[in-house]
């Protein structure tokens, strides 16, 4: 039985992800980790509008018959947690963060929140970008390192406390990106504004 | 090895022996320093045979690879031994200079084993070593001793023990740099029982540092995040650790008379709000430290550091006292016999509460602040009623029948956060390797000042992964050894970055919080092996018992019960709270399994 606070938290979160348009209507996956299980989002489940039987709790490291319902990137949220730190997971579609993965390795910020906050941000790729173990432990040792990364094509990765606190993480990488393709598209030269900023990209 | 001195000195106090080791390598990547070096030595040198006062036991004495290499915060050190308060293992931290003086010594550990037949002091400068005769400061209190021995923060630091530990209070603390304390579990009555009075250091050896520019990055990193967050550039400087006074009283979480409420009305006239604007003097630093959450305060009879928010409940809001000048004078008496500030207030609120239910013939009373002083130098002397309370208060309830009434777990006393209102932190009481303590983690940021995120505190399913993760992130911070206030505003992989760029070894934030898990465990497996099980992690039975009365806690109990089984398996540990051989061999501690 899922505790109604766990529940609100995810169904709250899963709503702002898909108002802030960084999911599309059935895109992208969440999880809490409680003990030695996870609850994450039901398969085919719309993260904006999520229903108590929308969740499914299954183990870590074992499978039971919550395998059945549960995300297709069930796997990747498994080993995100038997190989980091992470109580919380989200995993979404951010349009402008995935567009600037297409053509780089990293993502280094040139905005203050996100310089503040994520220094930089890797890009990591898999062929089979969806539901594979090769994507999963891909995602899981970039995030031992670091708590965002994107998947080429395919969006961001973030771990946390909290599902807020990955929701954080999230948002600010997708505004960082914005603002990037905003400086582009304005195209007048950039004014360094802080110190020791080129070592964003070693960090 | 860059960041760690490479070297152990270990001084055996029966026979005069002074030997120098090199420290093991293995032993350092998974352990690191501080807190978990110290465990790693215990567990080798200290068995179940061992009574914690007996010269068998020894106190060790830790820093670790960021210790004075100037990072924030990179003043601490940690003493480690077999406690006599809880007959755990303990290890408790302190900052001020001493641990980055002894580190400029050129040592990552000492074990002081051992006991003189008569009392000594010690004296390292560098690697000279010398073992003085201490007739002279046997009896001084700590204040004197550190004056006549030397003290001076940034070239001669003095660490000592007080009448407290010289009569084997069990709640006798470590006293650094004049009034910073190593002050839980009872470390002060092991120095007293070996006949040890004072360790004085001298250093001036450099840490090497392996990638210098690197480093820079992170210090300058970091500096920027304390002063982006409000509460370590707002807060502390401005309150220190009392500004959680209001905060934990507003949300009903403050233990009051002896945790029978859990809001103290007399809360405001002891908060930080009042100590700064009615006795404070100015604000001081640890070494390093750009927060600067120290007190120097001043009554019309006493001068000095502190109080601490914790001293500031357990003298105040526990005892039902809400004279701060007393509060003040008391910690300054603490600080000046050599005790801890925690024990020593819950204690009196024991015995108070004790008196007034007619269970101990006394006049003692609940609001009661004339009756600090004698009652405090009679703990620290072990006089009159004294001789009992100055073993903390299990031993007082249970010497007047009525254990129940100690708010303590495995024997420590429980500090300023009331389990009922804070679910998290009754289950991070019940676990915690030493007994009920704050400091081997904190659920106050998730669940009262929001940090990183507000958690909801009466929340019960989901609590254990919060509380094993914080565990063993205080573990790390405590291995390092830096100050957890760092942490409210810089998190873990700032540390992991640091550490990688201090000892040229990669450190990711998850391989930081698997040492910590390691050092958790191997604290477990130490506890087990001297006996204690599952029956041991629980709290006081008012608080799993007897619902808050009013307030807005009011109605609620600790779900200890529920959250307990959930722990264990997030830990990987069986139902009787063992931890499984397949998580053992995962934290790579085949060293230790093979001894299991």
């Amino acid at each position: 039985m899922i505790d109604q606070r766990i529940y609100e938290q995810i169904r709250d979160i899963g709503r702002d992800l898909y108002l802030q348009n960084m999911i599309s209507s059935h895109g992208g996956n969440i999880s809490v980790r409680i003990g030695d299980k996870l609850v994450i989002k039901r398969r085919g489940a719309q993260l904006g509008r999520l229903k108590p039987h929308d969740l499914v709790e299954t183990y870590i490291e074992k499978n039971d018959s919550g395998v059945a319902l549960a995300s297709t990137e069930l796997l990747a949220h498994r080993t995100i947690y038997m190989k980091t730190p992470a109580l919380a997971i989200i995993h979404c579609h951010p349009r402008t963060a995935i567009a600037l993965s297409l053509s780089r390795d990293e993502i280094v910020p040139i905005d203050n929140e996100a310089s503040y906050l994520l220094k930089k941000v890797p890009v990591v790729a898999e062929e089979f970008a969806s539901g594979t173990i090769e994507m999963a432990n891909t995602v899981a040792d970039a995030l031992r390192q670091y708590k965002i990364i994107m998947l080429r094509g395919h969006g961001s990765f973030a771990i946390g406390q909290t599902l807020e606190e990955a929701f954080h993480w999230s948002s600010t990488l997708e505004e960082a990106c914005q603002i990037a393709v905003w400086a582009k598209i304005i195209n007048e030269p950039f004014i360094e504004y802080r110190k020791m900023s080129d070592a964003y990209n070693k960090f | 090895m860059n960041g760690w001195a490479g070297k152990i000195l270990d001084i055996d106090l029966s026979s005069g022996a002074v030997k120098t080791y090199p420290l093991d390598e293995r032993m350092a990547r998974q352990y690191v320093g501080g807190r978990g070096l110290g465990a790693r030595i215990l567990w080798d040198e200290v068995g179940p045979e061992v009574d914690p006062l007996s010269p068998e036991n020894v106190l060790i004495f830790t820093v670790g690879p960021l210790t004075a290499t100037g990072y924030q915060t990179s003043n601490r050190f940690s003493v480690t031994t077999k406690s006599p308060l809880t007959g755990t293992i303990l290890d408790a931290n302190s900052g001020g200079y001493w641990g980055m003086q002894f580190k400029k010594a050129g040592y990552d550990a000492l074990i002081v084993r051992g006991r003189a037949q008569s009392p000594v002091w010690i004296e390292i400068k560098d690697d000279q070593v010398q073992i003085h005769d201490a007739a002279d400061l046997w009896g001084m209190r700590v204040r004197a001793v550190t004056e006549k021995l030397g003290q001076n923060n940034n070239r001669r630091n003095v660490l000592t023990i007080g009448p407290a530990g010289e009569n084997l209070s069990r709640i006798a603390a470590i006293m650094n740099d004049g009034q910073r304390s190593l002050a839980r579990g009872g470390p002060g009555a092991v120095m007293g029982a070996k006949n040890l009075k004072a360790i004085v250091v001298e250093g001036k050896q450099r840490p090497e540092i392996m990638d210098q520019e690197r480093f820079k990055f992170m210090l300058y990193e970091t500096r920027k995040l304390l002063r982006a967050n409000p509460v370590t550039s707002q807060a502390l400087p401005e309150f220190g650790t009392p500004v959680m006074m209001n905060l934990v009283n507003a949300v009903g979480a403050l233990p009051t008379r002896n945790a029978q409420q859990s809001q103290f009305e007399g809360a405001d006239l002891i908060s930080g709000e009042a100590l700064t604007e009615k006795y404070l003097v100015k604000n001081d630093n640890c070494w390093a430290c750009p927060i600067g959450c120290t007190r120097v305060t001043q009554t019309d009879k006493v001068k000095g550091e502190g109080p601490e928010f914790e001293t500031m409940w357990a003298f105040g809001a526990a005892c039902g006292v809400d004279d701060l000048a007393a509060i003040i004078e008391a910690n300054a008496l603490c600080n000046d016999l050599g005790m801890d500030t925690i024990s020593a207030g819950s204690t009196i609120a024991c015995a108070m509460e004790l008196s007034e239910k007619g269970y101990m013939d006394s006049d003692l009373r609940f609001g009661q602040a004339s009756v600090f002083p004698k009652l405090l130098e009679d703990m620290a002397y072990k006089r009159d009623l004294g001789s009992v309370m100055g073993d903390g208060s299990l031993r007082l309830a249970t010497h007047f029948g009525h254990p129940e009434l100690s708010m303590s777990v495995k024997g420590m006393e429980m500090p300023a956060y009331d389990p009922r209102g804070m679910q998290g932190q009754g289950l991070l009481y019940a676990t915690s390797n030493r007994g009920a303590c704050h400091m081997r983690g904190n659920m106050l940021g998730l669940e009262v000042l929001g940090l990183p995120k507000m958690i909801d505190r009466f929340q019960v399913q989901g609590k254990s992964s919060y509380v094993v993760l914080h565990q063993n992130s205080a573990a790390a911070i405590d291995s390092l050894v830096i100050c957890k206030f760092t942490n409210m505003g810089v998190a873990e992989e700032y540390f992991a970055r640091t550490l990688s760029a201090v000892t040229g070894i990669d450190f990711a934030t998850g391989d930081l919080i698997r040492i910590g898990e390691r050092v958790y465990n191997l604290e477990r497996l130490y506890n087990i092996r001297e006996g204690f099980t599952r029956a041991d992690d629980t709290l006081p039975p008012r608080l799993l018992n007897e619902p808050v009365v009013d307030g807005p806690s009011k109605g609620w109990v600790s779900h200890l019960p529920e959250m307990l089984d959930e722990y264990y398996r997030a830990r990987g540990w069986d139902a009787n709270g063992v931890p499984k051989r397949e998580r053992l061999e995962l934290l790579e501690m085949d060293d230790i399994l093979e001894a299991v």
